[in-house]
């Protein structure tokens, strides 16, 4: 690097302290602030003129969070930092299914730069979810998944937080896991959550008579799919920063999606008045479903709570796929009566559902994935039956679509199976089928605002379909 | 060898939770100037939401989206919202914050009907300005209605509402009952390239035709459809959380957790249905969830076109994609040799058999 | 401690580090230049994409010492005071950015691309954005931006040559 000439006139370099090895130029640059600049207010001054327009319906108008991103100036969680801060870790089981004989904290505690560690017994309510709370925030007794927090550590620096994950001791006692859902129905499973049944929630909808529907039928056809667990991956890990200040009150900012909901849990588990509670988001980096309940929050308010200071704890990549929520794998069979014209008479469904370890945002999914599953058909006879069942693998919850996807990947591929067989365009057999303006949906709906075979036909002419045979 | 196939697969979404009541709530203040401030306890995810609820807000006072402010997200300030999810929140905060916009306007009205020598029930808001209904000359800048409402009758012009979907609860035994209020429909065309000796697919155009009610903001909608298609091809071919004998996942990274990049993607045409739902804001329903539901079967269904081969088990990795290849194969050859033999009337006739 | 003096969008700064401290963690904690993500911190999603010496890499990959004495350039210090990047300016107008948590990193590799190559096809274009993950938008509009993006900085380029 070159020295420039100092300019005349400027004071006497201070004496450099000693950590800073290398000169640098320019006196002063050791006082400087921080390099990040705001680049200030207004840049190009006007707004974009679609924003101005009226009316504002229909507009293509750009969101003003865009110029933020564009900047690199939106502020995520994890980029919030308060003075004091304290970082979180979690230790994580990494054994499917297992009783806790023992935890033993004491190594971590006493390392330098730790300034808490709890468990599950320092949350006063340790047990949450939408629907069933089953689902601990620092697994106590019993571990029902590998990805299961058993404890977690508040210490200065994230680097120290990770070692002292490794000096806490648990003692398991390991129990027979089961990890097929078609296993786990079975009498002779061993139970996720004993005494309960492993299937925790079912659904049924009825309408005409399918076995009727199916001696009616000039062809049955039957078929059975089966999909993967996928995750969310949104590219924004889970982070939240717990605070209290001095009259009790507590604040988490937090990357849920769920405010209301996650303020709701926290006075659950923590026992404190919800006027007593604030939650802040900023702006989430992607959700998908992953982002709509409490994780590791409360564990974070109690180690704040705790130390006195404020405690930040950020998901690592890992830990999104390990401790956070999935989609729900689903054995779907199908068996479909149809006419000779492709018409369908009647169809049976029966979805087994793989509700891992917790069943967090199972009942919605199960609920979801059971109505849509005939697909969007008019058809008078059906028996959909659908099943969610506990295995001890990364919990499924919430995930886009909740179920749709893959009954639509289940009921499109055999409706395409059907057309090949009496040899019917794919196109076509839908259209015979589709709802229209006033269907009947499964659960006896009368349907509005229905457009399937608006869509069908668009794409249709916009792929070129029937020129392309 | 490359074999080119098209599938098209169609699809129905709900809107909002399955019969629960899942609220929203909104406050819309009109400041003295004629912009505005909107309350909304959801939080904006990326889809945009804060976008399209500040054009909804702004739709109803007659105003520009840049004339709108919206503030979201703090359980302090903001009044209760059941969440960014179920692609529920251009329809139900939405319609919470199209209540809450109209019943300021109300006060606006009442403040200037007088200063226009008219009914209140005679006024709209438009462009900027409180104007008579069908005879638009007589009117007066909704910046000085706002300014007169606060300052000189002492009545700001806020409003607060909440919106909940009427639904039915379904009947245990038969599942029968209304649980949503709304759904929305869309059709995806894939065309696929299947090479029929590695069993790699590769996606090479999807056509998306979408029903969201009236499209809001169609640049949002267009962005929505087009990151669900990639959840789509990933959800297809791609993504796969394995887990080893004894529960312990086997690929928890992003090295070996393959989702889709750049080079993955096809070319996508989207296609807005024109649709209006009445009990929508401004007709409009929602997007957020349904642009991910049929991705999956069009490709699925492309690659039965292209090869016969009819995969059960997603996601459809190329093992798997050769192994359904030769099971085509093999039954094509037993079919041939079937058709040669006398023909035996067959009863019913299953998919298997056809295939 | 690891003293590292680097030219960071255009200014010398000096700090001192734990030796393994990445370039990313100092650059978000010590420079307060919190536009490079940390997604998954062993260079698998590009969330943390910078520059350095003018070429594009993944910052957690590299350790705060590598870069002494170098140049780096991240999503700050592409704006001027009263001009954006035509990059970040497209990305706007195209809605080419939805949560935006991957905006930065998919920025900076498309800096570094036209950089290198003013005028990129779309294969090239997928090609630099290849080692940026994003979830929510699916590179569409992303392509579309960079490709506007090429224009106008052609058009200038030309315009200033004229």
């Amino acid at each position: 690097m070159t020295k420039k000439a100092k300019p005349a006139g400027t004071a006497k370099a201070k004496a450099k302290p000693a950590f800073i090895g290398q000169p640098v130029e320019m006196s002063g640059t050791l006082r400087l602030p921080a390099v990040a600049k705001q680049v200030p207010y207004p840049i190009e001054a006007l707004a974009p003129k679609v924003r101005q327009q009226t009316p504002a319906v229909g507009q293509r108008a750009t969101r003003p969070d865009a110029r933020l991103h564009g900047l690199g100036q939106t502020k995520y969680i994890d980029d919030m930092s308060m003075p004091g801060m304290l970082y979180c870790k979690i230790k994580r089981a990494g054994i499917a299914s297992a009783l806790i004989k023992k935890i033993d904290t004491r190594e971590a505690e006493a390392m330098p730069g730790v300034m808490a560690v709890i468990t599950g017994k320092d949350i006063p309510v340790n047990s949450f979810g939408p629907s069933i709370k089953d689902q601990p925030v620092l697994a106590y007794e019993r571990v029902f998944h590998a990805g299961d927090g058993v404890a977690a550590v508040a210490a200065v620096t994230e680097q120290i937080a990770l070692e002292a994950l490794d000096k806490i001791k648990v003692e398991y006692e390991s129990l027979t896991p089961v990890f097929d859902p078609v296993e786990a129905m079975k009498d002779s499973a061993p139970k996720v959550h004993p005494p309960a049944s492993n299937i925790y929630a079912t659904k049924l909808i009825k309408k005409g008579d399918v076995d009727k529907g199916f001696r009616q039928s000039d062809h049955i056809f039957e078929d059975t799919f089966s999909t993967q667990m996928v995750e969310h991956v949104p590219l924004e890990p889970h982070c939240s920063i717990a605070s209290w200040d001095a009259n009790g009150r507590l604040t988490i900012h937090s990357t849920l999606g769920r405010i209301t909901l996650g303020r709701t849990d926290m006075a659950r588990t923590l026992q404190l008045p919800i006027s007593r509670i604030r939650m802040v988001a900023t702006i989430v980096g992607g959700n998908f479903g992953g982002k709509n309940e409490i994780t590791q929050e409360p564990a974070l308010a109690v180690l704040s709570k705790m130390t006195g200071r404020p405690v930040k704890g950020t998901f690592t990549r890992t830990e999104e796929f390990i401790a956070t929520t999935t989609r729900h794998p689903i054995i779907m069979h199908y068996k479909t009566g149809v006419s000779n014209e492709g018409k369908i008479i009647a169809r049976k469904v029966r979805l087994v559902l793989d509700g891992g370890a917790y069943c967090s945002w199972s009942e919605t999914t199960l609920g979801k994935a059971c109505i849509l599953s005939p697909g969007p058909y008019n058809i008078d006879n059906i028996h959909a039956e659908a099943f969610v069942v506990y295995t001890n693998k990364t919990m499924t919850g919430a995930m886009r679509g909740f179920g749709a996807p893959q009954v639509c990947f289940a009921y499109e591929s055999h409706m395409d199976d059907i057309a090949m067989a009496l040899n019917i365009d794919p196109l076509e057999i839908r259209m015979r089928n589709a709802f229209h303006e006033g269907s009947s949906s499964p659960t006896g709906q009368v349907l509005h605002s229905v457009v399937v075979k608006d869509s069908l036909l668009q794409a249709a002419e916009r792929y070129g379909w029937k020129e392309a045979r | 060898m490359k074999k080119r196939g098209r599938g098209i697969a169609c699809m129905w979404y709900p809107i909002g939770f399955t019969v629960a009541a899942n609220p929203s709530a909104a406050v819309v203040k009109v400041n003295e100037d004629g912009t505005a401030t909107v309350l909304t306890g959801t939080v904006e995810t990326g889809q945009g939401s804060l976008t399209v609820l500040g054009q909804i807000a702004a739709e109803e006072l007659g105003i520009a989206t840049d004339d709108v402010h919206v503030v979201s997200a703090d359980t302090d300030t903001t009044p209760m919202d059941t969440g960014a999810i179920a692609s529920r929140t251009t329809y139900v905060t939405g319609n919470a914050i199209r209540l809450a916009a109209e019943k300021a306007k109300e006060i606006l009205f009442q403040v200037a009907a007088p200063m226009l020598g008219v009914k209140p029930e005679q006024l709209e808001a438009r462009d900027r300005k409180i104007q008579v209904k069908n005879y638009p000359q007589r009117n007066i800048g909704i910046g000085e209605v706002a300014n007169q409402a606060q300052f000189v009758m002492g009545q700001p012009a806020l409003g607060s509402a909440s919106f909940n979907p009427p639904t039915v609860a379904l009947d245990p035994a038969t599942g029968q009952g209304k649980p949503f209020a709304t759904y929305v429909y869309a059709t995806q065309i894939a065309e696929v390239d299947v090479d029929d000796e590695t069993g790699e697919v590769e996606v090479l155009k999807i056509v998306a035709s979408h029903d969201c009610g009236t499209a809001i903001n169609p640049m949002l909608v267009e962005g929505q459809i087009e990151g669900g298609i990639s959840m789509g091809v990933g959800f297809a071919l791609q993504e796969e959380m394995l887990f080893d004998k004894n529960g312990k996942q086997l690929n928890p990274n992003l090295t070996n957790y393959i989702m889709p990049t750049s080079l993955d993607m096809p070319e996508i045409e989207v296609d807005i249905v024109k649709n209006f739902d009445p009990t929508g804001p401004f007709g409009a329903k929602g997007v957020g969830e349904p642009t991910a539901v049929p991705t999956a079967a069009a490709i699925m269904n492309a690659i039965y076109n292209a090869t016969g081969a009819r995969i059960f088990s997603l996601p459809a990795t190329p093992e798997k994609v050769l192994a359904a290849i030769k099971v085509a194969k093999a039954k094509q050859l037993a079919k041939t040799k079937q058709l040669a033999k006398p023909k035996q009337k067959p009863k019913r006739l299953t998919a298997a058999a056809a295939r | 401690m690891t003293d590292v003096t680097i030219k960071i969008n255009g200014e010398l700064r000096s700090t001192s580090v734990p030796p393994e401290t990445t370039l990313l963690k100092m650059l978000r904690e010590n420079f307060s230049l919190t536009g490079a993500k940390l997604g998954c911190d062993v260079g698998d999603c590009g969330a943390c994409t910078v520059i350095v010496d003018g070429k594009s890499v993944n910052s957690c990959l590299m350790l705060a010492g590598q870069v002494d004495g170098r140049e780096v350039l991240t999503i700050e210090g592409l704006a001027t005071p009263d001009r954006l990047h035509p990059i970040q300016k497209s990305f706007e107008d195209c809605g080419s950015l939805q949560c935006g948590f991957c905006g930065p990193g998919v920025i900076m590799s498309a800096k570094a691309l036209l950089d290198a190559n003013p005028n990129p096809d779309v294969a090239e274009i997928r090609d630099a954005l290849a080692g940026n993950l994003c979830r929510c938008t699916g590179y569409t509009k992303m392509i579309e931006a960079v490709r506007e993006a090429s224009r106008v900085m052609r058009d200038t380029k030309s315009k200033r040559a004229a």
